[in-house]
C-alpha cells in the first residue's frame, strides 16, 4: 500500500497464467475462416533454383494457394535491415521473403502453401518439386573472407557486409611496441541457437473492405513490427494493428521481423481471410536467428607490473546469408565500444569484419555483442596474470577504473554512468571465500585433482538509449520509451507502455513503480502492453532497456499525476499548492496530515469533475515520452569454481557466485531470477551449446537431441549477491539486469576451467568445453611437453 | 558422411562383379529399393524408401556406374532427393581375389541434407552400414545360389 512496495520481492503476477497453462499465445488464437500457411525451405545451403513446379501441390486436398518468389513481386519488398551502420562500407544484400533465383542457407524460404488445415499444408509441401542446382557453400566467417571462397551475393565483393573499426586513446602500435609483455589468443565465439520455448508464429487478418490488417505476432517489439510491415507490405500504419500476445521467450530472436511474418501478411492480404503460420521446432533451429559466431584474434599489451597499456583485436563476425533487422549493430556498436570493460585502458583498436556465410542469419542473443567483448577482455586479463605470475584478482585491481558516481569517459567514446568495480570484486571475493578456494586448489593439486577458480568482472551497456545516439549510429528508429498512466474513478490504475515485456516481469515491477510513486497498492495497477492499438508508441524490449528507459517514462508520468493531484487536493482543501505536502498516497496541508485527500479521492473527483480548480482539465491521466540522456552501465563480478576430471575431460561446475549492481532493485526476487537465467545461458555457451554446420552448410544441430541446452542437473545453486550504485541520470536510479548474467558467466566458467588445467599446460580450449575437447587439449599439451 | 567397409564372398571376383553390377540383382538386394530401371548405358533411374531415425522418406534419383574394370573395380555415382532430404555421393568398389574367393572393399563419400541430415545425423553412418550389410548379405546368397545352380 505504500512506497515500501518499491524494493519488495512480491510475487510475479505474470506467473499464475504462465504456470497454469492459461496464457494466450499467438498459436492459441483461432479466427473464423482462418487458413494455415507453411513454408517450404531450402534443404541446400547454397543452390540455384532452376525451376519450381507447384502444380501438384496446388491441386492437393484443402490447398487454397501456393506462392513462389515471383508471386510476391510488387506486393512485399525484401525483409529490411534496419541498423545502417555508418562508416563501415555496409552492403545489404536483398533478403527476399521468398527466395527468387538462389537459396543461400538451409531454411531459406522458396515457396509457401496456404491450406485449410496445418496437415494439408505439410502434405502439399512434399508435392512441390524444386529443381535445385547445388553450389559450393561457406559457413565459417574467416573462411568466407578468404580469397577463392564461394560468393553469396553477386553484387557484394568478398562476402563482406561491413568493415567497422573502433580506435580510441593513444597510438596502439606504439603501445604494443613499448610494452613489457604482450599476450595473445585466438577465440572462437561459437554460434548459439536461442531456443525460445515458444517458436515463432504470426496470424494475419486482412479485411478487404476496409484495408485494415491485424497481425498477432510473437515479437519483442510490436511497434517496430508495425512500422516495418507497413513499409514492406504497403499497409498504412493507421490501418495496421500489431498485437504481441503472450510471448514465450525471445532472448533477441524475436527482435527481427522475419520473411515468414511478411509472407503471412501477404497471404492474408491476397486471400482476404485470416492466415496463421506457426513455426515447427525444426524450422526454429534452421530459420530463427542465431547468436554470436565470432572468430577473434586478440592481444593485450602491459607493463611488467601488470598495468594494461593497450588492447588490439580483429574479429570476423558471421552474419549469416542475409542481414537480419538489427544485425550489423551487434558485433560492432554493442561490442567494440565495450572493449575497455571495467578497466582503464589507454589505447584500444578493433577491426570487425561482418561476413555473409551460407548459414541462418545471426542477430542479437541475450547480451548481444557484450558477452563477446567481455570474454575477450576477461580472457586477456587472465592470460596477463598467468604470464606475470600474478593472481588474476590482483591484475584486475591494478587496472580497474576507480570508483565514480557521475560519469567516466573511456577511450572508445562512451561515458559510463556510475560504478565501483573494486567494490564489487571485493564483495565477491569475500562472499566466495577466495583465499580459502585458492588454498583448497593448492591442496587438491597435491592430490592430482584439478580444481579451477575463474573470475569475470564486467560492465555492460544497456538501457538503449538516447535517440540522438541511435541516429548517429545508424539505428533506423528512436530509442525512447513511453508510458500512459490512467486513473479510473475508483482509484484503480491502468498503465499503458510502449515497451513489450515477455517474461521479464514488468507487469509486476511497473505496478511497483506506480505504487512507489503514488501510494496505491500494486494490486490496483494493471500494466497493458504489446498491442499497438491501445499502447503508445515504443521501441520494444531488448538491450535491457524496458525498466531502464520505459521505467523512467513511467516514473515521470506518475510524477505528472502527482503534480496534478496536488493542485486538485489543494483546491479541495482550500489551500495554496505551495503549502501542500505529499506522503504515501496522501495529500495534505503541511502540518495537518490528519485532514488529507487520498490519491483515490483525487482520482474520483478528477473523473467526475464536479469541483475542479479553475483551468484544470478533467481526468487523472498523464503521458510521458522519455528519451534517456545516456545509456546505463550495470556491472559486477562473478566467480566460478570447477573441477576437471583429467582422465575423462569432464567439467563439474561446483560453485557459482555472482555480485551484480543494477542500482536500486524494484523487486529483488525478479532481479535474482533474471540473474539466474542469464548466468545459465552464459554457462551454456562455455560448457555445452554450439550450433554446428557441416562444410556443405547442413545444420547438424537441428533438434533438441543434438543441441545441448543447459539442464538443471549440470548446475550448482547459484549464489546471488548485489551492491547498489544508482545511475545518476535515471529518475529512479535503476539500471538493467536482463542480460548481465550472460555477459559475465561465459568468461567466468571458461577462466575457471583453464585455471584448473594450468598444471597440465593447457592454455586454450575451443568452446564449448565438452569432455572430448578438454580431454584432447590435455592430450595435446602432454604431447607438447 | 564417409563410409568404409569390407565384405568377403566365396565366389571368384568375376561372378561377384557381375552380380554387383546387374540391375535386377541390385534391385532385389538393396533394402527399400522400389525401382531401378535403365535410362542409358550404365545409367539407371532409381526409387528408394529409406528410414533414418524418425525420418522416413522416398528418394528418387539416378545411379551411374563408371570406370568399370571387370572384375577388379568400378565406381558408382548416386544422386537422389525427396521431401525428406537429398543425398549425393560417390563410392568406389574394389574386388580382389582372396582365399575364400573374393574380398570386396567399399569406400563411399556422401553429402546428405534436409530433414534426414538434421534429425538423423547421429544415425546416418549406422544406417548406411546396416543398408550395406543387408545388401551384401543378400548378394552373397544370390551369388551362392548361382554357384550352386
Amino acid at each position: 500500500m505504500s512506497a515500501s512496495t518499491f524494493g519488495s520481492g512480491i510475487r510475479r503476477r505474470e506467473d499464475p497464467r504462465l504456470i497454469t497453462g492459461t496464457a494466450t499465445y499467438t498459436d492459441d488464437i483461432v479466427l473464423p475462416g482462418m487458413l494455415h500457411a507453411a513454408m517450404l525451405r531450402s534443404p541446400f545451403a547454397h543452390a540455384r533454383i532452376r525451376n519450381i513446379d507447384t502444380s501438384a501441390a496446388a491441386e492437393a486436398p484443402g490447398v487454397v494457394a501456393v506462392y513462389i518468389g515471383a508471386d510476391t513481386d510488387g506486393e512485399i519488398g525484401p525483409a529490411p535491415c534496419a541498423w545502417l551502420l555508418p562508416d563501415s562500407g555496409l552492403t545489404i544484400a536483398d533478403y527476399h521473403c521468398i527466395a527468387k533465383d538462389t537459396a543461400r542457407y538451409v531454411g531459406d524460404i522458396v515457396a509457401v502453401v496456404v491450406a485449410e488445415s496445418i496437415h494439408q499444408t505439410y502434405d502439399a509441401l512434399d508435392l512441390i518439386d524444386v529443381d535445385y542446382d547445388m553450389l559450393d557453400a561457406v559457413v565459417e566467417p574467416k573462411q568466407s573472407a578468404a580469397e577463392g571462397a564461394p560468393q553469396l551475393h553477386a553484387e557484394i565483393e568478398g562476402n563482406q557486409a561491413f568493415h567497422w573499426t573502433v580506435t580510441g586513446g593513444g597510438d596502439i602500435t606504439e603501445a604494443f611496441e613499448s610494452a613489457d609483455v604482450v599476450v595473445k589468443e585466438t577465440i572462437v565465439q561459437q554460434r548459439l541457437i536461442p531456443n525460445a520455448m515458444e517458436p515463432r508464429a504470426a496470424l494475419a487478418s486482412y479485411t478487404k473492405a476496409t484495408g485494415e490488417l491485424t497481425l498477432w505476432n510473437t515479437t519483442q517489439n510490436p511497434h517496430i513490427v508495425r512500422f516495418l510491415v507497413s513499409l514492406v507490405a504497403g499497409i498504412p500504419e493507421d490501418r495496421l494493428r500489431v498485437i504481441a500476445p503472450e510471448v514465450g521467450g525471445g532472448f533477441g530472436s524475436k527482435i527481427a521481423v522475419y520473411p515468414a511474418d511478411f509472407i503471412t501478411v501477404f497471404c492474408s492480404k491476397k486471400l482476404g481471410v485470416p492466415v496463421k503460420w506457426v513455426e515447427t521446432r525444426s524450422e526454429n533451429y534452421q530459420a530463427t536467428t542465431h547468436g554470436r559466431d565470432h572468430v577473434q584474434e586478440i592481444e593485450l599489451a602491459a607493463t611488467s607490473d601488470g598495468k594494461i597499456v593497450g588492447l588490439r583485436a580483429t574479429v570476423w563476425a558471421g552474419m549469416g546469408a542475409y542481414l537480419s533487422t538489427a544485425a550489423p549493430g551487434i558485433p560492432t556498436i554493442l561490442h567494440g565500444l565495450m572493449l575497455s570493460g571495467v578497466y582503464d585502458i589507454p589505447a584500444i583498436h578493433e577491426d570487425v569484419y561482418g561476413l555473409y556465410t551460407n548459414t541462418t542469419p545471426v542477430e542479437a542473443y541475450r547480451g548481444a555483442g557484450r558477452p563477446e567483448a567481455t570474454f575477450m577482455v576477461e580472457r586477456l586479463v587472465d592470460l596477463l596474470a598467468t604470464k606475470l605470475g600474478m593472481d588474476p584478482a590482483e591484475v584486475r585491481r591494478r587496472n580497474f577504473i576507480p570508483k565514480f558516481d557521475d560519469g567516466h569517459d573511456v577511450v572508445t567514446g562512451l561515458t559510463y554512468d556510475s560504478g565501483d568495480y573494486d567494490g564489487a570484486l571485493t564483495k565477491l571475493l569475500g562472499e566466495a571465500g577466495y583465499d580459502q578456494l585458492r588454498a583448497e586448489q593448492a591442496e587438491a593439486r597435491k592430490e592430482g585433482r584439478y580444481i579451477g577458480v575463474g573470475l569475470s568482472t564486467y560492465v555492460e551497456i544497456c538501457g538503449l538509449g538516447p535517440s540522438q545516439v541511435a541516429g548517429a549510429i545508424g539505428f533506423q528508429g528512436g530509442l525512447w520509451e513511453s508510458a500512459i498512466v490512467r486513473f479510473h474513478p475508483s482509484g484503480k490504475v491502468n498503465v499503458m507502455i510502449g515497451a513489450s515485456p515477455h517474461g521479464q516481469g514488468e507487469e509486476t515491477t511497473f505496478a511497483q513503480i506506480i505504487a512507489g510513486e503514488l501510494g496505491v497498492s500494486p494490486d490496483d495497477v494493471k500494466v497493458i502492453h504489446g498491442d499497438t492499438e491501445n499502447t503508445p508508441m515504443g521501441w520494444g524490449t531488448y538491450g535491457s532497456r524496458t525498466t531502464a528507459v520505459g521505467g523512467a517514462a513511467l516514473a515521470l508520468a506518475a510524477r505528472k499525476i502527482r503534480d496534478k493531484a496536488m493542485v486538485i487536493a489543494a483546491h479541495l482543501l482550500e489551500a495554496a499548492v505551495e503549502d501542500m505536502e505529499y506522503e504515501d498516497g496522501k495529500f495534505f496541508v503541511k502540518g495537518s496530515p490528519e485532514s488529507s485527500k487520498t490519491i483515490q479521492d483525487i482520482a474520483l473527483m478528477a473523473n467526475v469533475a464536479w469541483n475542479m480548480p479553475e483551468g484544470v482539465e478533467a481526468g487523472l491521466e498523464a503521458t510521458t515520452f522519455y528519451d534517456p540522456p545516456n545509456f546505463v552501465f550495470p556491472y559486477g563480478a562473478h566467480l566460478a569454481k570447477v573441477e576437471v576430471d583429467a582422465e575423462t575431460g569432464s567439467v563439474t561446475l561446483q560453485r557459482y557466485v555472482a555480485v551484480d549492481d543494477c542500482g536500486p532493485q524494484i523487486n529483488p526476487v525478479i532481479v535474482e531470477g533474471q540473474v539466474h537465467g542469464g548466468i545459465v545461458q552464459g554457462i551454456g555457451q562455455a560448457l555445452w551449446e554450439e550450433g554446428v554446420y557441416d562444410e556443405d552448410g547442413q545444420l547438424l544441430t537441428g533438434t533438441m537431441l543434438d543441441y545441448a541446452i543447459p539442464r538443471a542437473d549440470g548446475l550448482p545453486d547459484i549464489e546471488v549477491h548485489s551492491t547498489v550504485t544508482p545511475s545518476p541520470h535515471h529518475p529512479l536510479g535503476v539500471k538493467g539486469i536482463g542480460e548481465a548474467g550472460t555477459i559475465a558467466s561465459t568468461a567466468a566458467v571458461y577462466n575457471a576451467v583453464i585455471d584448473a588445467l594450468q598444471p597440465l599446460g593447457v592454455s586454450s580450449v575451443r568452446m564449448p568445453l565438452t569432455p572430448e575437447r578438454v580431454w584432447r587439449s590435455i592430450q595435446a599439451a602432454e604431447e607438447d611437453n | 558422411m564417409q563410409f568404409q567397409s569390407r565384405y568377403s564372398f566365396d565366389a571368384d571376383p568375376g561372378r561377384v562383379f557381375d552380380a554387383m553390377t546387374d540391375p535386377a540383382t541390385v534391385a532385389k538386394c538393396l533394402p527399400g529399393c522400389e525401382r531401378l530401371e535403365a535410362i542409358g548405358e550404365n545409367r539407371y533411374r532409381a526409387q528408394m524408401t529409406i528410414g533414418v531415425a524418425a525420418i522416413k522418406g522416398r528418394f528418387k534419383g539416378t545411379v551411374e556406374l563408371r570406370d568399370l574394370d571387370r572384375p577388379n573395380c568400378y565406381s558408382m555415382r548416386v544422386d537422389g532427393r525427396g521431401p525428406a532430404g537429398y543425398a549425393k555421393g560417390e563410392s568406389r568398389v574394389t574386388i580382389a581375389p582372396s582365399d575364400a574367393g573374393s574380398s570386396v572393399s567399399v569406400t563411399a563419400k556422401a553429402q546428405i541434407g534436409g530433414a534426414v541430415a538434421r534429425v538423423g545425423q547421429r544415425l546416418l553412418a549406422g544406417t548406411a552400414k546396416m543398408v550395406a550389410d543387408r545388401f551384401f548379405a543378400c548378394l552373397r546368397s544370390r551369388v551362392a545360389e548361382r554357384e550352386a545352380g
